[in-house]
């Protein structure tokens, strides 16, 4: 039970505005001590450690420098600006090239802090600038910055397939479809949604002294070299040049190349976005040593038991043996990362699902879809929590929470559609022999 | 009524991975049940205690009791740790557990763990460990020349020295760094645990091995924990470790097999190939070469390399003219 | 008072000079990266002492971060409740949470964490890999180190409310500048 009461006491905690990494810390200090002593502190340096070696998450400082990089020389805003014009008149085209750009990194990485930071600083100061709605804006950066997960490479699907015991190839390959879908809807969102409220993403201002197809000509040329930063970043991991996480290096000295043509290098400017970069990937790693010892109390005080339990309780009949797990995955999201239940939880659902013969592709394809929403769920959304680091004050933590919620839905909407109808996306729910 | 031990066992591995983890599941069920329940061993796997590599530091701090892992992961830390998981061009499972149980192997283990509070044991075995899975056909050592491989470890260094560049690549990224050519080649264990990570659908040439012949993985015990028990208690937990251990050797040939007979039937594009006679003749000089530095480093190093490379000597000149001779025959027959 | 000003201007400058460590380590590990790539793929050099090195730039990149974030009021809050306060009720939440998160968590990962870098110590560990990099005792020394200067930073976190329940000070000043950092 100590697990419980500790993510209770966590919750309130959070509320009082103590910054969240040490919010963690501190409760799971409280708790650690009291359920187990000390002592337990002993494996802290170990999960430390893990996350030192873990480089995948080298991704995480490096997104963020050609982020700051980018914004710090106002090519990020040129960029977005550009693409917007492009709209004309629609609103909601800043937007758009938000999930754009979010579609692109999320194919270059799969960590959700490198992905939501940057869109953040890239896009979310252009957002507000040209008026739009705080949550909006949050929202669909929130939702385009965790499309990583889905969309590979990506490190759930990676961790699913060792398992389920699933090729990565063949996961990879399943995911591209309803990446896809998910990407459409938010713009449909975004076309549908700013007709009835246009005032929520205005459309850029004409610029009344060019004619409107001067105004396209001069918009694709000034996309062409930040966007061709981009297309090198994800280039370099399809010619093979770079893994994911080294590309995200090219894309930072990238962007300082493209400052030097602009004319906008100076080394004060680097050495400034170096603070920037280190202060936010602080932010980022303060948080996930917060939840590690969070996380290593819950489970070294039986919380992981306690959930293998309630799970062995789930029902026998395929569809709702499906939906409720997949209801269990979703609320439990709310709480823990997706790690955790990969690990925890997975293993327990996977060989009643295998027993059931349900097909173990499609399966893990639900969970991760199911997973990517756990980033994005109040109130331990870390992708939330994130965005609200690099945020300007005016924007607050329940501005985060609201925005978000639309694209939760639509999430939610396409697990359903991969449930009842596999055969858009190329799979079948049960396994063919 | 007695009193009952809990030890607990941290694993290497996550929490149902084949083969290894099935060990160290038989082997907590083993110790409860010939114990009667007295015995009950804990076992957590790197989900939970996220130091996959930490397991010697945990075990020899008191933070587990146990370990189960692999001696040759502690190469770094204490340099004569390599000699028991599986050497380059080294025995096969059943030599080597000769030499283990009947020659000094267990001794010479005893020696090294000892000043580390440490009693450590054979864990199992993989059986002879594929050589690894290649993009493009390896005709002549001038095609390992600056070939970017996944190779960690001495065997390793054993391919640096004939002109391969090991490099480091993140276990997440790897089928990425594989399929994009970022490198060119990967080497991990055998078909049970390769095809779970696909490399069968992105890499036509699965290599034979040369490098691990029989890969023992091992149980750790903290000095300390192993003291507390009562002797009878001693004499369960090393049964269970050893039936465990032989357990996981017949797993993984029978594991392996099935796995192998999937990989022909559904990814045909796979070749098996073997490394022609120029290479591993350049390798077995680079092998020794390594290991008279190593022995030069260290006495204890040197008299462990002596004791298998006698034990080798005597107990292949048996292994030729039973086994291989036996296998020679059948592949005449057949 | 006037103590208590010098110790927090004092611990101030020990949390941003981890962020100049951390500043340069940031850049070093770009380098280091595109270094590493190039000479992968156009020269076909790879040295996995080189790769080493760049996980332990970054480490040293985000650990040494922590403590100057803190000092910059980096670390993101929820702040339901936090921007309503007044001074004198954000300087009491930040009084008491630094007294029993901050310097407590610092002072358990600083006590542990120095026995896992001693350890590594006296045994001369180093990478089990073909060139890669030997005294990995340094890198793991880092978490220690940072615990201290986490535990400084906290302290840092009790004067600094201290100044402004004096009324010598107050948070706008401090707070996330340019909307960034
Ligand atoms: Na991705
Ligand atoms: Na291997």
């Amino acid at each position: 039970m100590t697990g419980i009461v500790m993510f209770g006491a966590a919750l309130l905690l959070l509320m009082v505005g103590f910054p969240v990494a040490f919010t963690f810390g501190g409760v799971a200090l409280f708790f650690g001590i009291y359920a187990q002593g000390m002592d337990l502190f002993a494996f802290m340096p170990f999960r430390i450690m893990s996350v030192m070696q873990n480089k995948v998450l080298m991704a995480v400082p490096l997104f963020i420098f050609m982020g700051v990089v980018l914004q710090r020389t106002k090519l990020a805003e040129q960029l977005l600006t550009s693409m917007g014009r492009l709209f004309g008149g629609l609103p909601g085209g800043l937007a758009i090239s938000t999930i754009v750009v979010g579609a692109l990194l999320a194919a270059s990485t799969g960590v959700v802090g490198a992905s939501v930071v940057a869109m953040g600083l890239i896009s979310l100061p252009v957002m507000l600038a040209h008026k739009y709605d705080k949550r909006l804006s949050t929202g669909v950066i929130c939702a385009s910055g965790t499309l990583g997960q889905i969309v590979p490479p990506s490190i759930i699907l990676i961790i699913l397939g060792d398992v389920l015991g699933l090729p990565v190839g063949d996961l990879f390959r399943a995911a591209v479809g309803p990446g896809v879908v998910l990407i459409g809807l938010y713009i449909a969102y975004i076309l549908i949604m700013t007709r009835f409220k246009p005032e929520t993403a205005p459309a850029m201002p004409a610029d009344h002294s060019l004619s409107r197809k001067q105004e396209i000509g001069a918009a694709l040329l000034a996309i062409i070299p930040p966007l061709a930063l981009i297309v090198v970043v994800l280039g370099s991991i399809f010619a093979g040049i770079a893994t994911p996480t080294e590309s995200s290096a090219l894309g930072g000295v990238g962007a300082i190349v493209l400052a030097i043509i602009y004319r906008q290098f100076s080394f004060k400017m680097v050495w400034n976005a170096a603070k920037d970069t280190v202060s936010v990937t602080a932010m980022v790693f303060a948080i996930l040593i917060g939840a590690t010892a969070f996380s290593m109390v819950f489970s070294y005080t039986g919380g992981d038991y306690l959930l293998e339990d309630w799970l062995h309780m789930l029902p026998g009949d395929h569809w709702g043996f499906i939906i409720l797990s997949m209801v269990v995955i979703l609320i439990l999201g709310f709480f823990i990362d997706f790690v955790e239940i990969s690990f925890i939880i997975v293993p327990i659902l996977s060989p009643v699902a295998e027993a059931m013969g349900v097909n173990m592709l499609w399966f893990a394809i639900l969970i991760a879809m199911n997973l990517q929403t756990s980033f994005l769920t109040p109130p331990f959304g870390f992708a939330l929590f994130y965005l609200k680091g690099v945020a300007p004050p005016q924007v607050k933590t329940i501005d985060i929470y609201k925005g978000i919620i639309p694209f939760i839905l639509l999430q939610i909407l396409v697990l359903a559609m991969i449930i009842i109808f596999p055969e858009w996306f190329g799979m079948t729910d049960l396994a063919t022999y | 009524a007695q009193d009952t031990y809990t030890l607990r066992l941290a694993e290497t591995w996550g929490p149902n991975f084949p083969i290894f983890g099935d060990t160290t599941k038989r082997f907590a069920k083993l110790a409860e049940e010939m114990s009667d329940g007295r015995l009950r061993i804990r076992i957590d796997s790197s989900n939970k205690h996220k130091a996959p590599f930490g397991i010697f530091d945990m075990v020899k701090a008191g933070q587990y009791d146990m370990g189960h892992s692999a001696s040759y992961y502690w190469k770094g830390k204490v340099p004569e740790t390599l000699f028991f998981t599986s050497m380059p061009f080294g025995m096969t499972a059943v030599e080597q557990y000769a030499w283990f149980y009947e020659g000094d192997g267990m001794k010479l283990m005893q020696e090294v763990y000892g000043p580390h509070n440490l009693l450590s044991f054979p864990g199992g075995n993989t059986g002879v460990q594929m050589g690894g899975w290649f993009r493009k056909e390896i005709k002549s050592l001038d095609d390992l020349q600056g070939l970017k491989m996944r190779i960690p470890g001495f065997a390793g260094e054993v391919f640096a020295k004939v002109g391969v560049s090991p490099t480091n690549i993140p276990p997440g990224e790897l089928y990425t760094a594989l399929e994009r050519n970022t490198i060119d080649a990967v080497e991990w264990v055998g078909p049970a645990l390769d095809l779970r990570l696909g490399f069968q659908q992105i890499a036509d040439y699965y290599y034979t091995g040369w490098h691990e012949p029989a890969t023992e993985l091992q149980f750790l015990i903290n000095k300390d924990s192993w003291n507390k028990l009562p002797k009878d208690l001693q004499a369960i937990l090393k049964t269970a470790m050893r039936v465990s251990a032989y357990d996981m050797l017949i797993q993984s040939q029978d594991a392996n097999a099935k796995a192998w007979a999937t990989i022909k039937e559904k990814y045909p594009n796979v070749q098996i190939k073997h490394f022609p006679d120029s290479v591993f003749k350049a390798m077995y000089k680079a092998n020794n070469e390594l290991l008279k530095e190593v022995a030069a480093k260290s006495d204890l190093a040197a008299k462990i390399i002596k004791s298998q490379e006698d034990y080798l000597k005597q107990t292949r000149a048996y292994t030729n003219i039973s086994e291989r001779a036996y296998l020679n025959t059948m592949a005449e027959v057949e | 008072m006037r103590w208590i000003i010098k110790l927090d201007e004092w611990l101030a400058t020990a949390s941003k000079v981890c962020g100049w460590v951390a500043c340069g380590a940031m850049i070093l590990m770009a380098l280091n990266v595109f270094y590493d790539v190039v000479a992968r793929y156009a020269f076909n050099s790879v040295s996995i002492g080189l790769q080493e090195m760049e996980w332990h730039l970054y480490s040293v990149v985000f650990l040494l971060g922590i403590p100057y974030a803190l000092r910059t009021d980096g670390h993101v809050r929820v702040d339901v409740l936090y921007t309503k306060w007044g001074q004198k009720t954000k300087a009491w939440v930040n009084l008491v949470g630094a007294i029993i998160f901050v310097i407590p968590f610092a002072y358990l990962i600083a006590t542990y964490g120095y026995d896992f870098a001693l350890d590594s110590y006296n045994m001369g560990e180093g990478s089990g890999d073909p060139g890669g990099l030997p005294y990995r005792w340094i890198i793991k020394s880092v978490i220690p180190l940072t615990a201290f200067f986490i535990g400084t930073a906290g302290l840092n976190m009790v004067t600094f409310a201290i100044r402004v329940l004096a009324g010598d000070k107050s948070y706008e000043v401090e707070h996330s500048a340019e909307g960034l950092a």
